[in-house]
């Protein structure tokens, strides 16, 4: 009876089986994803004059961010800028900003915006930005958050200054310039 | 054996109520095979007793054909999760204990049909997984349409269901994640089996944190599923779908925050969801306070 008693007791249900799911840490991954395919759009867009179209496409990025200096490399991995391959270069130097096609400045490190500008003149480098305000301070495509969505601003005459040529389409998706 | 043999103590009693007809030989004969061990010819005598019109509504005779049917069960398919023999012995317990409610039947029936339900449990218990997940739900079905007999406190019956329909959403969900482009039906049933347990218990904190996770995952994967080249209108489209998403994480994420401000788990899930909408501010207010609570540590 003894046995019997043991048997009919029920076991401690199903704890072991519905462990919790795991978090997954991954909205700082989906972020730069987002910013990885914008990036990857600019080129497609944006037009850089025939002494650009060679040698490797260089992104340099000023400031820390594991996250989206994985998507950029992914997507280098990938993807191409016609025949030319993708260089993605974390800038520690601000001197290396001069070979870049693209420099995007993340928002801690937008205080370099001024040396960037000085670094590039009479270079054909897009500068890109992640802070309110700064389209109108030098920066030529800027990320800004509109009802939670990451969307661009875009400032014409900042590209063109760098005999850069912007594509109709990619003016008329961009918000308006604050 | 000895087990069987013990059992005839009741057996007995029983022997003594009968009458002597032949139905009720048969009933007799059942026992007498039963306790030499040979179940085939103790099975088919109690089934034609329980057929025939005399003993079709007796009491003893579908005792005895339960008790029959789960030594069947226990020596021929215990290792059978979908056992035809263990069901048919809760359903004799059951037709007994309908056709007779003395003290000494019913707490008889009882006793048996809780070792059998319990089996159930078990089985169903082990297949909570990815392939033998259909038998778990007819398993614990089962066990609730019999563990209902004898247990009629419906917060007990309730607290199983909640138990179970978690465990089975986990599973869900675990196959959901094996393939997310072919098993998306996986996902719907893993969202509307936490919702089942959210109607009955809306405090259940594991229900709201897999429930915000499944939808956070959902738009995390929508996201990281784009290929880079995706145009920048197709983007926008992606955004406001993953947005969509997020904000439909957040109410379950607050909820199990709500009841347990201090988990881990929630705290990191809330700064993700925030990160994700882009609300940086309160994104970092739930990653300090998990600091907090770890330094506490």
């Amino acid at each position: 009876m003894k046995k019997l008693l043991l048997i009919l007791f029920l076991p401690l249900l199903f704890v072991g089986v519905c462990a919790m799911v795991a978090p997954a840490d991954q909205g700082e991954e989906a972020n730069a994803k987002i910013k990885a395919i914008y990036i990857y759009n600019f080129t497609k867009y944006i037009e850089w004059p025939d002494d650009y179209k060679q040698g490797n496409f260089v992104v340099g990025v000023i400031g820390n961010s594991a996250a989206l200096l994985g998507e950029l490399n992914k997507m280098a991995s990938t993807k191409t800028v016609g025949a030319q391959k993708f260089e993605i270069k974390s800038i520690s130097s601000i001197g290396d900003v001069a070979q870049c096609h693209i420099v995007y400045i993340l928002n801690e490190s937008s205080a370099q915006l001024p040396d960037v500008i000085g670094k590039t003149k009479g270079k054909s480098a897009l500068i890109v930005t992640d802070k309110d305000g700064l389209a109108t301070k030098g920066s030529a495509i800027n990320f800004v958050i509109v009802e939670n969505k990451q969307k661009i601003e875009l400032n014409k005459s900042n590209i063109e200054k760098y005999k850069l040529k912007v594509a109709a389409q990619l003016v008329e998706m961009a918000v308006a310039v604050k | 054996m000895l087990h069987i043999k013990r059992t005839f103590i009741l057996g007995l009693l029983f022997l003594i109520a009968l009458v002597s007809n032949a139905q009720q030989t048969e009933v007799q004969a059942a026992y007498t095979f039963l306790q030499q061990g040979d179940l085939d010819k103790s099975k088919a005598a109690i089934d034609a007793a329980v057929l025939h019109i005399e003993t079709a509504e007796d009491a003893q005779a579908w005792y005895v054909r339960g008790f029959v049917y789960k030594e069947i069960y226990k020596q021929k398919e215990k290792t059978n999760k979908q056992s035809p023999m263990r069901l048919e012995a809760l359903n004799s317990f059951k037709k007994s204990l309908s056709l007779d409610k003395s003290d000494e039947n019913v707490q008889e029936n009882i006793k048996n049909i809780k070792y059998l339900a319990t089996t159930l449990f078990n089985d169903a218990k082990d297949c909570l997984d990815d392939v033998d997940y259909k038998i778990a739900i007819v398993d614990f079905d089962k066990f609730i349409e019999y563990y209902a007999l004898v247990d009629s406190s419906p917060v007990n019956i309730q607290q199983r269901k909640i138990e179970f329909n978690l465990a089975i959403a986990s599973v869900y969900t675990k196959i959901f994640e094996s393939d997310k482009q072919t098993k998306l039906d996986f996902l719907s049933l893993a969202k509307s089996t936490y919702s089942k347990v959210l109607d009955v218990e809306p405090n259940n904190i594991s229900a709201n944190y897999n429930m915000g996770i499944l939808y956070y995952n959902q738009a995390v994967n929508l996201i990281n599923q784009s290929d880079y080249d995706l145009d920048i209108v197709a983007l926008s489209d992606i955004q406001d779908n993953s947005i969509k998403l997020f904000k439909e994480s957040l109410p379950f994420m607050e909820k199990a925050y709500s009841l347990d401000p201090k988990r881990r788990e929630t705290l990191l899930g809330l700064s993700g969801i925030y990160f994700s909408l882009n609300e940086f501010e309160k994104s970092n207010s739930f990653k300090l306070k998990l600091e907090e609570i770890e330094k506490q540590k």
